[in-house]
């Protein structure tokens, strides 16, 4: 593409109305993209973000209005698009009707398969560090080493418009100083849409911004607009909730533990895939009531090490490891001992995908199920309308999960883990894809639960500024 | 040679042993794996089913190791690294057997006799074998040693559903059976729950069944609407709509593709629910299909069953068995010559509501298919529960293979023993059926009835609708479907 190009890019929007299966609807959006432009959309959750920049990609049915002008090669990397791939690797999976174990497709051929600038691809495959990957499924991957491929696949697309959603979520700080660089050098020859919901991550060359709010394009301001742009800012830090954590429910209480013994306790362990060792003779005592911070690069073991902590990794019956007085493989359930853990990931919300509704997911964090299969009792249901209460979702206590935005169901899911206040709350990266606001409501809430002596929190995070009061303990794994 | 354990029975105790089927409440299984702890387990196979029920059971607290054949481990084969990267203990036949207090056998049929004969002098006394299908004990006869207990814990579910549901904190429908010949401490029962338990089953439905039961209606139902009728159906639906000139693309699609839609709606809610989704004439259209296509098809039910009840169908099976398969082998290559193999299914889009609008005869096919086995296999002394989950029930999943796989893979994947009367019927219902598609047009497979005006006659209206809704398999579905209806749809 030359630069002849770029000056041509213009996109018009007029009058444009968008359904999206019935799931969320976007309407009257008036929107001029220029020559030259590079623009961020923000908003709060389930705004309309990533549906306005998905409009670009032609995702959607359009009821009404036009849209014009929009490129032939349209590259988008988002969790949306990252989720349906794994999905779709998931459902190639044949393990339940063949009787074998299928490792699905490699990262090599992801990333070079249909790929239209093979050399590109291969030189950012070393420069993010993919190497060493290619012949990995990619469905094993961590979630920010498979977000990387997205992005090489991507790039190596050469598109002319590039639309990124929250591309720096779940990349460590090498990684994302890294590819802000190559943005940069893309300026003059693609023109390019970021959803973006961190201030601080806007780069340098972003000369506009979008303000979505309900379904509406209600603000669109200018980069250089010094005033206009910090009251922006703050409209997304307005905070319009006095927070106060619901109680647990005394009829289902969790059995009490032996207060002078740890929590968790790891001896020696170690996490190898065949040859290849992850985690090597490490040694872990987590104490009640104390507060942790876990860090790491992407694919140091960050949710391996977790997963052992949890039961869900097959390796905990091979080490040494004792959780809230059981030692594994004595001959306890695993629900014996998730019964004392709340959890939230990203993973967990990939599998999450049911069409329950707020309130029974909610519920199902007494249950430790995926989807609620249990009758539950009154109190357990008023405790969670107080949740909804407080997470401004009220009046969506019915409404299905897996028809929220992803922001929303990761406060549901935050929700969901602390409601019977288990002695150890887990957080892998709980702020992944939140916007600044809430954000900000799950980093107070995560304070309020850390000063509440009862609840030890496990935090995994690699955003250094994202500091929580009152964590004084931290494991980085290298 | 095998001797068929079902016909040396007393008329009496078949027609008892196969009437029984009783579906448990959870609150019969307080106390959970107790009658495992701190017994070995010991599993043969590990494929995808076999890993699957290790790791729940092992999740529940129970000792779990894997035996596999000396070659397999010597070579590292798959079912070594299954076992083996998830943490397991995994040893010869000679290593682990004579440590087990339950052995687990979860190997295809057709090697249930080598590795049976394998084991069992290796087992400790009074130990437990285990099986997940009684076609080695009923059809072959096979003889296990009296000290040891037999018990049977089939979760009704491929082994990547068996684990993911497990993991969500559910479970899938399990059915479990004592071999009454081999309890001789009468701790079967118990063990079979705890097992159930084990696995996550008695959350999602534990049906008490007996090994004749279970074969019986298992084979019954594999071989007709599951399997036989989906074939055929595939087959006939495709050949007329190519006949008529729909373009091959989209019928390969409709077809590969319908069965899995429809079904949704047949799991969800009944053959009822799976008619109302078609318009009013469309319905009444298709309940008269399905009416014409149970009088034809009934006669070749009947034999099926007899074949079945009788055991002449297993030793017709056992002779190709013992012959190399050269039928079954035969028969899987032709599958692969059909024109609907060889079509790959087009890009074109269709909606879900077109798989019914455009698809009414194989809506029709699942709706006589569905009924005809259920008659059947009750009328054999076969109870309702049983009937409902070996026809109704399992539909969607073969539905699901197709969609994913076509017929070949189909074949290739689902047991022998269902592979093998899946040809027997396809065979047989083709050409019964070859009159009744003379008179088959497009309105009811490829193009829809497209009519201008959907009006229909008030009285036969009410009267395909109350029909369909007082078939006995509605009846005994609805409540299954309510012991279950916690069931959220994971999708």
């Amino acid at each position: 593409m030359t630069q002849q190009d770029i000056l041509r890019l213009n996109i018009c929007l007029n009058n444009l109305s968008v359904n999206f299966e019935e799931r969320f609807e976007l309407h009257d959006i008036n929107w001029q993209i220029e020559p030259q432009q590079h623009w961020v959309i923000t908003g709060t959750n389930g705004a309309g973000k990533s549906a306005l920049a998905a409009v670009l990609a032609k995702v959607g049915d359009i009821t009404a209005g036009t849209i014009d002008g929009l490129p032939k090669q349209v590259a988008v990397v988002s969790f949306e698009a990252q989720a349906e791939l794994i999905d779709a690797e998931l459902k190639k999976d044949d393990a339940d009707i063949m009787d074998v174990i299928s490792e699905g497709t490699s990262v090599h051929d992801i990333l070079f398969e249909s790929c239209r600038d093979l050399e590109l691809a291969k030189q950012l495959s070393v420069k993010f560090d993919l190497e060493k990957l290619m012949d990995r499924a990619f469905r094993k991957l961590s979630t920010g080493e498979s977000r990387k491929v997205m992005l090489i696949r991507a790039l190596a697309s050469k598109p002319d418009l590039l639309i990124l959603d929250e591309p720096f979520d779940g990349l460590d700080v090498n990684t994302l100083a890294m590819l802000q660089e190559h943005l940069q050098t893309l300026v003059d020859t693609t023109g390019m849409i970021m959803v973006l919901n961190r201030f601080d991550e806007f780069p340098a060359f972003i000369s506009d911004i979008a303000y979505v709010d309900n379904g509406r394009l209600q603000h669109q301001i200018r980069r250089d607009d010094a005033q206009a742009f910090a009251e922006l800012y703050q409209l997304l830090h307005l905070k319009t909730t006095n927070l106060s954590v619901p109680q647990a429910d005394v009829e289902t209480a969790i059995p009490a533990l032996d207060p002078n013994q740890p929590l968790v306790h790891l001896r020696d362990i170690s996490i190898k895939y065949g040859d290849q060792i992850i985690i090597d003779k490490l040694n872990w005592i987590i104490k009640a009531n104390q507060h942790w911070q876990l860090s790491g690069p992407n694919g140091s073991g960050k949710t391996a090490l977790l997963s052992l902590i949890t039961g869900d990794h097959p390796q905990c019956y091979v080490n040494d490891i004792s959780v809230f007085g059981f030692k594994r493989g004595s001959g306890e359930s695993i629900w014996q001992i998730k019964q004392f853990i709340g959890y939230v990931s990203t993973a967990l919300q990939w599998e999450y995908r049911v069409g329950t509704s707020l309130r029974n997911v909610i519920v199902s964090g007494f249950y430790d199920s995926i989807g609620l299969y249990s009758k539950f009792t009154e109190k357990q249901g008023q405790i969670a309308d107080q949740w909804l209460d407080l997470l401004g979702m009220s009046d969506r206590a019915d409404q299905p999960f897996n028809k929220m935005s992803y922001g929303d169901q990761r406060l549901l899911l935050i929700a969901r883990a602390m409601v019977k206040h288990p002695p150890l709350l887990i957080l892998d990266e709980p702020c992944l894809g939140l916007d600044d606001m809430n954000r900000e409501l799950v980093l107070a809430l995560i304070e309020k639960i850390c000063a509440d002596s009862e609840t030890s929190v496990l935090y995994v995070n690699h955003h250094p500024e994202d500091k929580i009061k009152g964590i004084d303990n931290f494991l980085a794994l290298v | 040679m095998s001797n068929n354990y079902f016909n040396t029975l007393p008329l009496r105790e078949q027609l008892a042993q196969l009437a029984k089927c009783r579906f448990m409440h959870i609150s019969e299984f307080p106390d959970g794996v107790e009658a495992l702890k701190g017994k070995k387990m010991v599993v043969i196979g590990c494929g995808a089913q076999g890993l699957a029920q290790g790791m729940n059971l092992r999740d529940s607290g129970c000792d779990v190791s894997y035996t596999l054949r000396a070659a397999a481990i010597a070579e590292k084969r798959q079912s070594w690294k299954n076992a083996t990267e998830n943490g397991f203990t995994v040893g010869t036949y000679d290593e682990l057997i004579p440590t087990a207090d339950v052995v687990l056998n979860l190997t295809p049929d057709k090697q249930h006799t080598s590795v049976v004969n394998a084991i069992m002098p290796l087992m400790k006394q009074d130990a437990c074998l285990s099986y997940s299908h009684g076609f080695n004990i009923v059809e072959e006869g096979m003889k296990i040693r009296e000290d040891l207990t037999v018990i049977m814990v089939a979760p009704k579910c491929p082994g990547s559903e068996v684990r993911n549901e497990y993991v969500r904190g559910f479970g899938v429908p399990t059915l479990i059976a004592v071999h009454e010949d081999n309890d001789p401490k009468g701790e079967g029962l118990a063990l079979a729950k705890a097992y159930a338990v084990g696995t996550g089953g008695h959350k999602a439905g534990v049906l008490m069944s007996s090994f004749i039961a279970e074969v019986k209606s298992d084979l019954m139902g594999e071989q007709t609407i599951l399997c036989g009728m989906l074939q055929t159906g595939s087959l006939l639906c495709f050949d007329k709509m190519i006949e008529e000139g729909v373009d091959a693309a989209y019928a390969s699609k409709l077809v590969q593709y319908g069965w899995e839609t429809i079904t949704e709606a047949l799991k969800y809610g009944g053959v009822t629910n799976m008619l109302d989704r078609l318009s009013n004439p469309a319905k009444i259209k298709c309940f008269d299909l399905a009416d014409e296509l149970k009088q034809i098809m009934r006669p070749l039910y009947n034999k099926h069953q007899d074949d079945i009840i009788n055991g002449t169908f297993s030793s017709v099976m056992m002779e190709d068995w013992a012959n190399d398969d050269v039928n079954l082998l035969g028969w899987r290559a032709d599958t692969a010559e059909t024109a609907f193999e060889k079509t790959p299914a087009g890009d074109i889009e269709i909606s879900e509501q077109e798989y019914f609008d455009h698809g009414i005869l194989m809506v029709a096919m699942v709706k006589a298919g569905v009924e005809l086995a259920f008659e059947t296999m009750t009328a054999a002394g076969i109870i309702a529960d049983s009937a409902y989950y070996e026809s109704l029930h399992e539909t969607p999943l073969i539905a699901n293979t197709i969609a994913r796989k076509k017929l070949y893979e189909m074949n290739a994947t689902i047991s022998d023993t269902a592979e093998y009367g899946c040809y027997l019927y396809n065979h047989a219902c083709i050409p019964l059926l070859a009159d009744f598609m003379k008179g088959i047009k497009t309105d009811v497979i490829g193009r829809g009835l497209n009519l201008d005006d959907l009006g229909v006659d008030n009285a036969r209206l009410i009267e395909v609708n109350s029909q369909l809704r007082s078939h006995p398999v509605e009846a005994i579905g609805a409540t299954l479907r309510g012991h279950m209806s916690d069931m959220k749809k994971i999708v």
